[in-house]
């Protein structure tokens, strides 16, 4: 599903003319397969956003390759690669991402409005998803009326609704308490179970990690197989 | 996305900043409606010229002087020429002896400018009868409409103050009326004829022409210059076309086959150029209030994009293109220059409709009413061609000016913005 071969990316510090270049990615190389639950583990600064970064096309990594689905996509345009990301990616950000000014049904509905999918199919859609996430009660609801683990799910549903393959996870529990971060842990599990999404999470929390079928660690900007603590 | 979308996205937003986004509106409108305003005295103060220019003149008539390279008069042979000219229904030949004319009816009397013309011709060239017939004999004439008014006893002549019971009342059609003509210089007696008027001219379209005038046949013109020792009668030539439309055409003719030609075609012509010029400066001077609003847009649109940076970043990570980001920044800033216009045009019409009712009130009262009643300006007039040109300038500008935060939105990057707090 998703090929990484020999990324490396390097950041430049310092002020122009006397950057001082520093490797966050060196020689990244990751098979994710379809359906999997990958985990990649790392401490701050060690690269993993970067890693997430690179393979959602946010930014272009200065080597390697990288294959979703057969496709090259570390060359596309920028235009190119909003539709691959519309089409093959959902993203599930740490601190939610939604828009303050529309309500959770409208933010659910947006991914697909930017497709120009007519008004009835989004409704439909939308109406499917807030009952498939718990939020029907709470459709009308603006951001700041929802609890964090309701708006992670608001985030979880918008992730979903162009029926991506792969979701691409950031700390998807980093600002959530400890209930609610089972609440959505198990969400996750549950739509890798039922509709055989591909989930690739950036974490540091190594229990987040542990519904992954695979978990990886970065250090430095390599990436090693990590050791799972206990079975999904 | 689909176009209503679109609409609906950029409508959610501006009425997020309703404050700032109406002051903008408010801005881009009194430029558009200065724009407006300003051009519309240059097409009101046309537009009152053209009419003083075609109420004051046969607007098919062209006048034919002379000829360009000799003195010659024009003759007979020339006339029948013109008359065979594509679209000329009548050449009029008009001569006025150099005489006082005075005319004798009873105890009443008038001076009277003598005209000698060929009167079937005149019919052809629109001269209407308001009473009796067109001449079929040479004794007989036609008077002009306020011929009758004019025709005063002694009495009535020596009172200084006119009234409606003065002239004469009744028919003069059939009345035979004494034509006594002295000549301006030379020894030569003054000679008195006898004439039966047929007919009474109509009374032209203009309210300030007074016409007392007898219109005699042509062939007297050679007896007047026999009795009265008079020097050779000058006669103007007049050619009438069949359509306004058609002056200019015939006009250029005459010209061509080396006649003087002049029509009121020549002086609209003139006159448009430089009403041209002036409108296209009044809109240039009009299109700079319209960028100076524009900066109001701009700054509008740049603190929009700044604000939005997160969500343009959450809808570039979500999959929305760099060009629809674009266009909905650009779509936002026509939108203010859009209903900028809109209030525009109606401020204008409004501001129009006052000027044209105030403006004639001050000329009137400064001129203490006298001559006021001939006055008839439109100081502002708007043409829906003005409308069309105020519109394109303010929602290009607008859109011009909405171009670089609308640039500066596609290159947000979307980890930077990502990182934001709401």
């Amino acid at each position: 599903m998703i090929e990484m071969n020999r990324v490396n990316h390097t950041f430049a510090i310092g002020k122009a003319g006397k950057e001082r270049k520093v490797p966050v990615l060196k020689d990244v190389t990751l098979d994710v397969r379809e359906g999997e639950i990958i985990a990649i583990l790392g401490r701050s600064g060690s690269g993993k956003s970067t890693l997430l970064n690179v393979l959602a096309g946010f930014m272009r990594p200065e080597s390697g390759s990288i294959l979703v689905g057969g496709r090259e996509v570390s060359t596309l345009s920028e235009s190119a690669m909003a539709d691959f990301r519309l089409a093959h990616y959902g993203f599930i950000f740490q601190n939610f991402q939604l828009m303050p000014g529309l309500t959770a049904a409208e933010n659910i509905e947006l991914p697909l409005k930017i497709k120009g999918i007519p008004v009835q199919e989004r409704k439909r859609k939308v109406g499917e998803l807030l009952a498939q996430v718990g939020l029907t009660e709470v459709a009308a609801h603006y951001p700041n009326e929802l609890s964090g683990g309701q708006q992670q799910r608001v985030s979880i549903a918008r992730a979903l609704i162009t029926d991506p393959p792969i979701l691409l996870a950031d700390e998807p529990t980093g600002s959530l308490d400890s209930e609610t971060e089972q609440d959505i842990l198990h969400l996750i599990q549950s739509l890798n179970r039922k509709l055989g999404l591909t989930f690739v999470i950036i974490t540091h929390d190594a229990e987040v990690a542990d519904i992954a079928h695979r978990q990886y660690q970065l250090h430095d900007g390599e990436l090693v197989k990590g050791e799972k603590r206990h079975a999904v | 996305m689909l176009f209503k979308d679109q609409l609906e996205f950029i409508r959610t937003h501006m009425k997020r900043n309703k404050m700032r986004v109406s002051t903008t509106i408010l801005a881009s409108a009194m430029g558009c409606a200065f724009l407006i305003v300003l051009a519309s005295v240059g097409f009101g103060l046309h537009k009152t010229i053209t009419e003083d220019v075609l109420d004051n003149s046969m607007v098919t008539q062209i006048e034919v002087p002379g000829r360009e390279s000799t003195d010659d008069p024009i003759t007979s042979a020339d006339t029948d020429e013109m008359r065979a000219l594509d679209h000329v229904i009548a050449v009029v030949e008009r001569s006025q002896p150099e005489v006082e004319g005075q005319v004798f009816l009873g105890d009443r009397s008038i001076y009277a400018p003598t005209i000698l013309t060929k009167l079937e011709e005149e019919k052809k060239a629109g001269l209407k009868l308001a009473e009796g017939e067109m001449p079929t004999e040479a004794g007989e004439v036609v008077v002009g409409y306020h011929f009758a008014e004019h025709l005063l006893t002694e009495a009535e002549m020596e009172n200084e103050e006119r009234t409606e019971d003065m002239g004469f009342k009744g028919s003069l059609i059939g009345q035979e009326i004494e034509l006594q003509l002295t000549p301006y210089e030379g020894d030569a007696e003054p000679a008195t004829w006898t004439f039966t008027v047929a007919g009474v001219a109509a009374e032209s379209g203009k309210d300030w022409q007074v016409d007392t005038s007898v219109y005699a046949d042509a062939s007297w013109g050679p007896v007047f210059v026999e009795q009265l020792e008079l020097p050779e009668v000058y006669t103007s030539v007049l050619v009438y076309a069949d359509d306004l439309q058609n002056v200019a055409e015939v006009t250029k003719h005459l010209k061509d086959d080396g006649y003087y030609a002049y029509s009121v075609t020549e002086e609209l012509k003139s006159m448009d150029t430089f009403f041209a010029a002036l409108k296209a400066g009044l809109v240039f001077v009009g299109t700079i209030a319209v960028l100076i609003a524009s900066i109001g847009i701009f700054n509008t649109m740049t603190m929009a994009v700044t604000e939005r940076t997160r969500e343009i970043g959450v809808m570039k990570a979500i999959g929305a293109k760099p060009k629809l980001i674009q266009r909905l920044f650009l779509m936002e800033s026509a939108a203010i220059g859009l209903i900028g216009t809109a209030i525009a045009v109606v401020v204008s019409y409004g501001v129009s409709i006052l000027a044209n009712w105030i403006v004639p009130i001050i000329i009137l009262s400064s001129l203490d009413g006298e001559g006021g009643e001939d006055v008839a300006i439109t100081i502002s007039t708007i043409p829906w061609q003005l409308v069309l040109i105020a519109a394109a300038i303010s929602i290009t500008v607008a859109m011009v000016s909405g171009w670089r935060p609308a640039r500066k939105a596609t290159q947000i990057d979307v980890i930077q913005a990502l990182r934001q707090e709401m």
